[in-house]
């Protein structure tokens, strides 16, 4: 294997993805209206909960914005990295699938081009977040380098669900039905964590649920940034178990797709 | 003249046992235009993908400029251009844009890659537009671009896919222009798929008949008219192609993805 050609083939897909994604408008917009709306709505419907003394104490801060920051990053990751392979299912309806195919590419260049790309616009949306939660007043407690580390764990976050995405779309061919099991995969993720809801105002069987989704590792060590400090003992197992995680998933991506199109 | 393609027994069997292509040898002489005709079907688009190593042969083996398309695959990629019938474009970037990613492709370095888009926009007529979106396109500029990707590597030979699939008469002559001038210009070897006759008439130097997986004749569009002079007067290349192929109709076996795509192509081609 030749190294610099597979870096070289790699860039050039993810050129691609980052270009498609630059010339359309409307998703731009999207990147900042979505967070938006999430981050006021949600945080004016739930600005009576730190009201309540109890309340406040299971999130941990007085600020529910605070709280809820970081699970709006990585509800913004899920969604967005969760519909990655339908790219794939796109060029293959398209075409251009086999356009790159008949190229001198290596195969594994296509899922991980798109996963970079994945992994970078979701890095971006993280830091859009950031500023307008700046905006609307939430403390970041570690900084910069914290407000750094929380766009990394986002772009890792992104890039499982990408790989998980991608991987389904090795097998399922049909858009609609990727649409459909993408949609399954995420709701559940997403109401089964920590993201919105403190895990000690949960039930006892939904909290042992969210203390094994993966969404509450990201979410935790995030909100641990964000409002605790670098208490790195919550940090680290959390950033273990998600690179962890996402080698496996996008080695599983990788040779998913390379057998498809063989 | 100097063999370019040559496949022996090739064979294509799809799971469950649909065999698309049985056991075909053929060759393709440098510089020809060389046509595979048949009915919806027969086998032409399995040929191309096992030749352009998109999908690899159950059975039999062929070569492209002498380099074996099974064992490697990656050389091969280098010597041949693929233009598939979807008009695969980046709807969603310029032209030049497309052109600079297929440059990329074939790892053409940048300044290299400059000079070779700025020459192929200007075979396929396409200078003038290059700096607008794809998706603002014609359907016989889209293939034009298409083409023009296709070129960027300077293959050795061009597959090309139903290059006029869903255009209309004025653009497929419009395309066959373009086709000519690579023959002429650059001695370019042809490889290409069609059901129309005309278009393998006015273009091909030879012609292969392909039905149900089987080559049911190969030669040059006169002789293969000239064969039939004893039973039709005056035959066309349509006389020839159901003389070869039999008049019944084809019932399309396909699947919901492979129908939604060729849905798509028309809606694409019409611009």
């Amino acid at each position: 294997m030749n190294i610099t050609l597979l870096l070289s083939d790699i860039y050039w897909v993810f050129w691609r993805e980052i270009k498609k994604f630059a010339q359309q408008k409307a998703r731009l917009l999207m990147v900042v209206v979505q967070p938006l709306v999430w981050l006021v709505l949600m945080g004016n419907a739930m600005s009576g909960l730190t009201r309540n003394p109890a309340a406040a104490q299971m999130l941990g801060t007085g600020n529910y914005l605070d709280f809820m920051t970081p699970g709006i990053m990585i509800m913004t990751a899920l969604f967005g990295g969760v519909f990655g392979g339908i790219t794939i299912v796109w060029d293959r309806r398209t075409g251009y699938l086999n356009k790159m195919l008949a190229a001198p590419i290596y195969r594994a260049a296509i899922p991980l081009g798109k996963l970079m790309s994945i992994g970078l616009q979701t890095m971006l949306q993280a830091l859009i977040i950031v500023i307008i939660a700046l905006f609307l007043g939430v403390h970041f407690k570690t900084g910069f380098f914290g407000v750094v580390a929380l766009l990394v764990i986002s772009g890792i976050f992104g890039i499982i669900m990408g790989g998980i995405s991608l991987s389904l779309s090795s097998r399922i061919k049909s858009m609609e039905t990727l649409m459909a099991v993408s949609n399954f995969l995420t709701m559940p993720l997403m109401f089964t964590s920590n993201a919105m809801f403190p895990t000690n105002a949960m039930p006892v069987w939904l909290k042992d649920i969210a203390l094994a989704n993966p969404v509450s590792y990201a979410v935790h060590a995030m909100r641990t940034i964000s409002t605790q400090g670098w208490i790195w003992t919550d940090i680290w197992p959390a950033l273990i178990a998600l690179s962890g995680i996402m080698l496996l998933i996008v080695a599983l991506a990788i040779r998913l797709f390379s057998r498809s199109v063989n | 003249m100097r063999t370019i393609i040559e496949a022996h027994g090739l064979t294509k069997v799809y799971p469950g046992g649909i065999v698309a292509v049985n056991n075909v040898s053929f060759s393709v002489n440098e510089g020809e235009i060389f046509g595979f005709l048949g009915p919806n079907g027969a086998g032409k688009s399995t040929t191309i993908a096992m030749l352009t190593t998109l999908i690899s042969p159950t059975k039999g083996m062929a070569t492209i400029n002498g380099i074996d398309i099974t064992r490697h695959a990656y050389q091969a990629r280098l010597e041949l251009g693929f233009v598939s019938q979807d008009l695969a474009v980046e709807d969603a970037l310029t032209g030049y844009d497309n052109l600079r990613l297929q440059a990329g492709f074939y790892h053409i370095p940048r300044a290299e890659a400059q000079i070779r888009i700025a020459e192929v926009l200007k075979m396929v007529d396409l200078t003038a537009r290059a700096k607008d979106k794809a998706e603002t396109y014609s359907g016989g500029m889209r293939k034009r671009l298409d083409i023009a990707c296709g070129l960027i590597h300077r293959p050795r030979i061009l597959f090309l896919d139903e290059p006029t699939l869903g255009l209309d008469i004025q653009t497929r002559r419009e395309i066959w222009k373009y086709i000519n001038t690579l023959r002429e210009e650059i001695k370019m070897t042809i490889f290409l798929t069609t059901h129309y006759m005309d278009e393998a008439d006015s273009l091909c130097d030879r012609v292969a008949i392909i039905d149900r997986g089987i080559i049911k004749t190969l030669d040059t569009p006169t002789a293969l008219k000239e064969a039939l002079k004893n039973e039709i007067e005056q035959p066309t290349l349509d006389d020839v192609f159901l003389h070869h192929t039999g008049k019944e109709m084809r019932e399309d076996v396909s699947t919901k993805e492979a129908a939604f795509k060729s849905r798509m192509i028309m809606r694409r081609a019409r611009g």
